[in-house]
């Protein structure tokens, strides 16, 4: 009985540090998350005007000829993977590698420790991602797909619906989509294929970059989710181990009060 | 004066978005000044300083490494990654 009781006792503060743990946890993601929301939503401003330019563009007939804008078969897929840098964030991680399932021949540039783990690939942050290291994958990408070494380029991200849902998306970036739209009356200078050849780049980064901030604002997001329910399951659990202590103390009390009765021979 | 609406992008936000009466930069093929009514636009920005013109003729100053200078109906945009302002 008494082993029952400190078994219990042992069980109760293990638990009772989870919980610590747990809340802390749920702190500092409900302390990054309002920064990790703002981030998202000024990259995604930029991520927009730039889809604008992109867009004027790609609805001129004589950018149409541009290496950036010919569709080719998709048989050489190339991935970039956002995941998380951290774990203890729900589903967040297992659901964009759950979704890269899909895609079993595809190359993969991962951003985000998890991901990088997963695919023995060198380390890159996606906490800290800098505008600067999207321009450097952002150059290579085009210039590799200007040699033709890919036929298509995409990102795997997960998608902010609300601080609750997060959706894991594939957004593709190369080759880029004819438009149509009123292009007659726009003056390029120097011309539509030297801006558009420029532009490209800089749009590669910008896609990028937001749509890093946009996970690492879901990565957060699903992290306080996550230590909130795990919270609401510790505190749970300790009621019930309570409950079961109180009732194996009050056994353990009651044995011993009838043995000293018995003991007493009256 | 006519003003028309500015805005300047960066990947952290916008670094500015108001009403201007001229912004003069560096394009690709040399200096410019953007006027409202001007007729849509699309040029990339050499490193240069970009000064933005208000209509009570105070006006402000920035630095760029580059960036993409587009003039549309709506109003200018500026997207640059590396705006300064000085």
């Amino acid at each position: 009985m008494s082993q029952d009781i400190k078994t219990l006792r042992n069980r109760i503060k293990s638990v009772n540090s989870t919980l610590h743990l747990t809340k802390a946890m749920g702190l500092v993601a409900s302390s990054k998350i309002r920064r990790a929301v703002e981030g998202m939503i000024k990259s995604k401003e930029y991520a927009e005007a730039l889809h604008k330019t992109v867009d004027t563009l790609t609805s001129c007939r004589e950018c149409h000829n541009s290496v950036y804008l010919q569709e080719r078969p998709a048989e050489r897929l190339r991935i970039i993977v956002v995941a998380g840098d951290k774990g203890m964030a729900g589903g967040y991680n297992a659901g964009i590698f759950r979704f890269m399932r899909d895609f079993p021949n595809a190359e993969i540039i991962a951003i985000g420790k998890r991901a990088c783990d997963r695919y023995n690939l060198d380390f890159c942050s996606s906490e800290y991602f800098p505008v600067s290291k999207a321009y450097e994958i952002a150059v290579k990408q085009c210039k590799d797909f200007e040699d033709g070494l890919y036929d298509k380029l995409a990102v795997v991200s997960t998608r902010y619906v609300s601080a609750l849902s997060q959706v894991p998306e594939f957004t593709e970036v190369l080759p880029l989509k004819k438009t149509k739209g009123k292009s007659d009356s726009v003056i390029f200078e120097p011309d539509e294929m030297t801006i558009l050849n420029s532009v490209v780049t800089e749009y590669v980064a910008g896609v990028l970059t937001q749509l890093v901030r946009e996970s690492f604002a879901c990565e957060v997001a699903a992290r306080r989710a996550a230590m909130d329910s795990a919270g609401k399951n510790a505190t749970e659990i300790i009621e019930s181990l309570q409950l079961s202590y109180n009732r194996a103390r009050q056994g353990a009390i009651t044995q011993e009060i009838t043995e000293i009765v018995a003991g007493s021979g009256l | 004066m006519r003003e028309y609406n500015l805005t300047v992008s960066s990947p952290d936000g916008n670094i500015f978005c108001g009403n201007v009466v001229a912004v003069y930069a560096r394009g690709i093929e040399g200096d410019l000044a953007i006027l409202a009514g001007h007729a849509p636009f699309v040029t990339f920005l050499k490193p240069c300083e970009v000064r933005i013109e208000f209509n009570d003729l105070n006006e402000i100053k920035g630095k760029v490494d580059g960036g993409i200078l587009s003039v549309s109906d709506n109003g200018v945009i500026l997207q640059s990654s590396s705006f300064r302002m000085i």
